[in-house]
């Protein structure tokens, strides 16, 4: 570090010299801070410092005496460190973070406004409409999608060729599907933990519902409609009537169980993106060969649209070195490291042209196809992680209470959270 | 903390009071105070004035808005309105009161229960014993709680294992999947199994500092008139020791309305239904992106007047125990 903090100074001095020499178009680089820290969300692998490390190489080539210095964030931690960020002041100067948090840091002013910087950035024409869409606000820009994660249902091909069964186009199928495995295998069908709400998401639109929609400049909840209440039934009903799915994921999220189970070949099948392959080879890559993934079914057929979750980049409205620190962000999510990211960590990048090499994540750019958004309100961080309102709803009704009164209470808050 | 004594000394030692202890000549001298003063300074500073702000930050909205440093909004009551409207905070209460006399029960009973085995037992035993027992005292509690999640865990979990090796006409079918946080009521049988196995250490030593503070004629005595053990104690063991029984009645209430480690590492954020007070407040202040530390603090207020006012019965009883002996 000593050294680079010395080489840093060099260089420096000897660009000042060079600038006194005329060379005025490069004046970025002069104002460039000794430092640039970064914040990247989750806990961090070797393979994700050694490519961060590269990507730090080459924005060093065109800002050779700034420092990168990278902190991982636990995602566990998340909303306690920008809160300290932003009490302290002692916050990034780029960040990863959530999408379903952008709207959140919007509405308290904590991201810069980049909206001249990303159109003027070549590269940001071919992201994704919907997924930029999360990022703006009142008509400006704070933020770029970096990479999204749609969900899918893992499955196991050896067991479905074996039983004879093709993978689930509608819900009776999913549901025969499951009822095979746990009556052949001895294991439980399908995996539905009550907290994962972008998983039940995905059963509420494959039915034609929603959760709020807009109307007029206010957030209405839809979640006690006749769509809504069939596909949180229908969710509910996997554990309760059908009867396919265990008690022992309720209160639980699919990271919580049904992932190790499912890779220890301990259940059917289950929801999960395509970033889990990565995780469940860690806990056993025994029969990691004969994992796949199908499309969550809508009721009547086809792709229910999923909701794309994933993470975005910002440049903190704190920062010193806005410039500098945007030019960090088109570096990281050039084209060739979008697709580098997207082949290491098992997430789609959010360039529409950029795409996995590993066949078995193939599935995933065709499920990224149907996406959807969460309505897009600062508040949809209190509806989904503070006051967990679909898990709370999905885990009273699987533990039997009625479904009409738990989602008439859900959808109150709806209406009161989603319009803060 | 073991020691009592100093707290019924003080009781007793009013001005105008004669102290029935060994009499000790009290002089007035700086050096006592002057020995605390850094004490209290530490307190005041870490304790006092956190305190104050909770207070304050209480009759305020405070988001991130007013953390990086915009003026804070006065509010009034409403903080303490909507926590009071709020069909989660009655909820958390009673979760929380209602684990507290269980789990106060449990450990007073059970610690007392050890005490009584370690006043019997012989030198080696008593400290083999002991030191087994402290271990569950000294584990800190985010450890304990991995442990019992781990154990309790629905893949892998020890319990489970062993309930299902049980034959089914004990105890029931299918254990191998039972989830044992589904619903509150058995995430509280776990957590309360946890916190006793942690609390009651504590309770069997003070009580056995207790009884070794006995005198044993008395005991003798009531053996030889033929009393029950269970007559000797309650006649003669619990009234000599009921000043350390109150003490620590008062420090288990406080302890078990405060449990936070534990549940929130068992079950989690997600199952609000079980949450109790502590949980709550957490859950809202900094449970997601939009913090709302001024609804937390109304809560965490509320929680430290019930636990105030539960010291204060205690501290009533304690000066009149003083008075009347």
């Amino acid at each position: 570090m000593k050294f680079f903090k010395f080489a840093a100074t060099a260089a420096a001095v000897a660009l000042a010299v060079t600038a006194c020499g005329g060379d005025g178009g490069e004046d970025t680089a002069g104002e460039a801070p000794a430092k640039l820290n970064v914040w990247m969300m989750g806990e961090g692998t070797p393979e994700q410092t050694a490519f961060l490390d590269g990507v730090e190489a080459e924005f060093r080539k065109k800002h050779p005496n700034t420092d990168v210095v990278i902190k991982y964030v636990p995602w566990p931690q998340v909303a306690t460190t920008f809160q300290k960020a932003v009490a302290g002041g002692e916050g990034p100067d780029v960040t990863e973070i959530g999408n379903t948090d952008v709207q959140s840091h919007i509405s308290q002013g904590n991201l810069a406004d980049i909206t001249d910087e990303v159109k003027g950035w070549s590269e940001a024409a071919t992201l994704n409409k919907t997924a930029l869409a999360n990022d703006q606000s009142g008509g400006k820009t704070y933020a770029v999608p970096w990479y999204g994660g749609v969900r899918g249902v893992w499955y196991r091909t050896d067991w479905f060729t074996e039983l004879g069964i093709t993978p689930p186009k509608t819900w009776a199928e999913l549901v025969a599907a499951a009822k095979k495995i746990q009556d052949e295998k001895g294991v439980p069908g399908i995996g539905a933990p009550s907290d994962q709400t972008n998983a039940i998401l995905s059963f509420i639109w494959g039915n034609g519902g929603e959760v709020a929609v807009k109307e007029g400049d206010k957030w209405a909840g839809r979640l006690d409609q006749p769509q809504a209440k069939e596909a949180i039934d229908f969710y509910a009903g996997l554990v309760t009537t059908e009867k396919v799915a265990p008690e022992k994921y309720i209160g639980k999220n699919e990271l919580q169980g049904p992932q190790q189970d499912f890779a220890l070949g301990k259940l059917g099948m289950y929801i999960d993106g395509s970033w889990a392959l990565k995780e469940m080879k860690k806990v056993s890559d025994k029969d990691a060969d004969k994992w796949g993934v199908f499309p969550i079914p809508a009721k009547n057929g086809g792709n229910a649209p999923v909701m794309a979750g994933g993470s975005d980049l910002a440049v903190w409205e704190n920062s010193k070195a806005k410039d500098v620190a945007f030019d960090y962000i088109t570096v990281l999510n050039n084209k060739a490291n979008a697709a580098k990211w997207a082949d290491y960590s098992g997430f789609s990048s959010m360039f529409t042209d950029v795409k996995f090499t590993d066949p078995k994540l193939a599935p995933f750019t065709a499920i990224a196809a149907n996406t959807k958004m969460a309505p897009l309100s600062a508040g949809w961080g209190d509806f989904e992680q503070t006051k967990k309102v679909i898990p709370n709803a999905v885990k009273a009704i699987m533990q039997g209470g009625s479904s009409a009164e738990e989602l008439k209470k859900a959808n109150e808050q709806a209406d009161e959270l989603l319009n803060p | 903390m073991l020691d009592t004594a100093p707290a019924v000394r003080a009781a007793r030692g009013r001005p105008g009071r004669r102290s029935s202890g060994p009499a000790r000549p009290r002089r007035h001298r700086p050096w006592p105070y002057l020995l605390i003063a850094p004490t209290l300074v530490v307190i005041a500073l870490l304790m006092f004035w956190p305190m104050i702000q909770i207070a304050i930050m209480s009759f305020q909205k405070v988001g991130n808005r007013q953390l990086a440093g915009a003026p804070a909004e006065s509010v009034g009551t409403e903080n303490y309105r909507t926590v009071l409207s709020d069909e989660l905070f009655w909820q958390s209460l009673r979760s929380t009161v209602l684990f507290a006399v269980v789990a106060v029960t449990l450990t007073l009973v059970l610690g007392t229960l050890v005490g009584l085995l370690l006043n019997r037992l012989g030198r080696r035993m008593a400290a083999l014993v002991s030191a087994g027992v402290m271990v569950a005292w000294a584990t800190p509690p985010i450890t304990a709680a991995i442990i019992f999640t781990w154990l309790f865990g629905t893949t892998g979990g020890v319990v489970n294992w062993f309930l299902d090796l049980l034959p089914d006409a004990l105890v029931g079918g299918g254990w191998l999947d039972h989830n044992w946080f589904a619903t509150p009521l058995r995430t509280y049988t776990v957590l309360t199994v946890c916190v006793v196995w942690q609390s009651f250490p504590f309770v069997a030593v003070s009580v056995l500092a207790g009884l070794k503070s006995l005198p044993g004629e008395l005991l003798e005595a009531a053996r030889v008139d033929g009393a029950s053990a269970w007559r000797a104690f309650w006649t003669i063991t619990f009234p000599i020791l009921r000043p350390i029984f109150l003490v620590l009645l008062v420090l288990s209430i406080i302890w078990d309305f405060k449990v936070f480690t534990q549940l929130f590492i068992m079950s989690g954020m997600a199952n609000r239904d079980a949450f109790n007070l502590l949980l709550y407040s957490y859950s809202e202040a900094f449970g997601g992106m939009n913090a709302k530390l001024g609804l937390g603090s109304a809560i965490a207020a509320i929680l430290t007047l019930l636990l105030l006012a539960v010291t204060a019965v205690y501290v009533r009883i304690m000066v009149r125990q003083g008075e009347t002996s």
